[in-house]
């Protein structure tokens, strides 16, 4: 394994902790607790990530995934209900789309 | 009950531009009208075109609906086990439920294009293989050609891949032989072929003539002695070779995946038998693009083979390179006057042709292989009816995808490039070895009430469960310290 340890380059993380407010369409407010940003990423990664990000993450939490792969943004919403998670919105812009999920189920 | 875990589709933003003030809508709109003025110009040079343009046209509509469903079948077995996710599981087997319904509809009109696959252990070991590829080539064999219509040069790879390395696997000798057993040998030597194969050269030679070629295979209906057309194709074929394992497919798909977070969802203590059934339908429609997108290709791969029957009775003929001899077409021909023409959706082999064509070209002997020498010849890529299918699931997904504003050119790392190269070498070896692809040895097999596409299933399941593991293992190696804790 030293042959491969020593040509190992880590990834930059590609989930990140933060603290930001965004507007959804119907102007409310969402505070996003954790970042993924998939862009330029293809299937499984996306879906991957995002179930780490949820298995990390506490109950009422949003996590805030930047995808430009289709059929990631098809498959994260189809998601929730197996890992209990509820899709709040998907914004599309010229990069890709802003999918938005909270940790557990709808109240 | 509210559906908002379960809204799948995409809100996209409110548009107050005509539609024509949309570059998307334009390009998109050339394209058709570019596939539509071919059309009509090759029609005027000769009717007989007729043929390869119902292989084109379907395949602009596969293209059409495998994008806006998102429809890959390699998700189906992949977000399976990697995310626990039953959506692309559930698009496939309602596809499958609709095009076993398509199917048996046009034997009953007398003109189904199907083929039974020889069953045996190569279809497992292959579709494993088949398996393992299409995780990490993010793709299955007409999921990359789709998404090559997003812009997604990654998967263009994926497919240049899959092409160059079945021309190379089919036509490998040497050392290979070694590998292959004396019997299949023998087997090959003895079923009197042309010199000018050389069946006891090449490992793929041998392993079809000496090996494939002794199996058999079938439909369930004659299998099981169904005597009547119509209960042959209905309940024989589609009822019991389609319909009943793709039901039994989901409710189990529902009982291990989607059951238990539904009841948490909808607190649901003691589930009675209707809880179940609303259960069911919620895991259908969890992502309604992909439904209707199930449909419409099953319902589509249907039309596609009656279609291609219908014309083969008009102008009695068994193969599309009779037509091509008649129109003076010769050259890339098989020995025997043939080329390759399923009459049904299918990915691979045209995919190894484009190959296959370009090393002749620079050089390399293909023709001596049964492959392209007896059966499926190397035709140019112009005239090419099957590869043709395969270039218009591209042009169909790239219309769709532009006036959905999802076109976008993509560059792939140098990652996903090697996983396109390597994940794409695996599809072919795989493809090859099985016989078919996800759509070939699967999706038109057990649709017809061959039972090997459900083994095919069973491979790449297996396949794709192994290549899953070896993924995250990939992830976990690669991944930064601190992705683990977030």
């Amino acid at each position: 394994m030293g042959w491969f340890g020593r040509h190992k380059r880590r990834q930059p993380s590609a989930l990140k902790r933060v603290d930001q407010t965004v507007t959804l369409a119907d102007q409310s407010a969402l505070r996003v607790q954790v970042c993924i940003d998939c862009l330029g990423a293809v299937c499984p990664r996306p879906q991957l990530l995002t179930l780490r990000a949820i298995d990390q993450m506490s109950e009422g939490e949003v996590l805030e995934l930047l995808v430009d792969n289709p059929s990631s943004a098809e498959a994260i919403p189809a998601m929730g209900m197996a890992l209990g998670m509820t899709h709040l919105a998907t914004l599309k812009d010229a990069h890709g789309w802003r999918i938005y999920v909270r940790k557990g189920y709808p109240k | 009950m509210s559906n908002e875990v379960n809204a799948a589709t995409v809100t996209a933003p409110l548009s107050t531009d005509a539609w024509y003030g949309h570059k998307g809508n334009l390009y998109a709109l050339a394209i058709v009208g570019l596939v539509s003025l071919g059309s009509i110009w090759t029609l005027a040079q000769d009717m007989r075109w007729i043929y390869l343009l119902v292989y084109i046209w379907f395949g602009v509509g596969y293209g059409i609906f495998l994008q806006y469903g998102r429809f890959c079948m390699a998700s189906a077995v992949r977000d399976l086990f990697a995310v626990g996710v039953p959506r692309m599981a559930v698009g496939m087997l309602i596809a499958v439920i609709l095009f076993s319904l398509t199917a048996a509809v046009v034997k009953v009109l007398g003109v189904n294009t199907f083929h039974p696959n020889p069953m045996g252990w190569h279809i497992v070991i292959g579709a494993a293989i088949f398996g393992f590829g299409i995780v990490f080539t993010g793709g299955c064999a007409s999921g990359s050609l789709y998404k090559t219509g997003e812009g997604n040069l990654g998967a263009l790879l994926v497919v240049l891949s899959i092409s160059f390395s079945q021309a190379i696997y089919v036509t490998l000798g040497g050392w290979l032989d070694k590998l292959v057993p004396a019997s299949w040998t023998a087997s090959a030597a003895a079923k009197g072929m042309p010199e000018e194969l050389t069946v006891t050269e090449g490992w793929f030679d041998q392993f079809t003539a000496g090996y494939v070629w002794d199996l058999q295979g079938g439909q369930l209906a004659e299998q099981l002695g169904f005597e009547g057309l119509f209960s042959g194709a209905f309940v024989g074929n589609a009822f019991l070779g389609a319909i009943l394992p793709s039901l039994l497919l989901m409710i189990y798909l529902y009982q291990s995946a989607y059951r238990k977070g539904y009841q948490r969802r909808y607190k649901i203590e003691t589930p009675r038998f209707g809880d179940h059934l609303r259960g069911i339908w919620s895991m259908i429609t969890a992502s309604r693009n992909t439904a209707i997108a199930g449909l419409a290709l099953g319902v589509l791969a249907g039309g596609h083979m009656w279609a291609t029957g219908a014309l083969r009775e008009h102008y009695e003929i068994f193969n599309f390179g009779e037509l091509l001899v008649d129109m003076g077409h010769t050259a890339g021909l098989s020995i025997q006057e043939t080329v390759f023409d399923p009459g049904y959706w299918y990915i691979t082999t045209q995919e190894a042709q484009w190959g296959a064509w370009l090393l002749d070209k620079s050089g390399v002997q293909v023709t001596d292989s049964i492959f392209f020498g007896l059966d499926n010849g190397i035709p140019n890529p112009l005239i090419n009816a099957p590869g043709w299918m395969s270039i218009g699931i591209i042009l169909g997904a790239a219309v769709i995808a532009l006036s959905r504003r999802e076109f976008k050119w993509k560059k792939p790392s140098f990652e996903t490039a090697m996983f396109a190269i390597i994940g794409g070498a695996l599809m072919g070896l795989g493809a090859r070895i099985a016989m078919g692809c996800n759509i070939g040895a699967f999706f038109a097999t057990v649709t017809n009430g061959d039972l090997s596409g459900w083994v095919f299933l069973a491979g790449m399941a297996a396949g794709g469960w192994l290549g899953v593991k070896a993924f995250n293992a990939w992830m976990e190696w690669r991944a930064g310290s601190d992705d683990l804790a977030i």
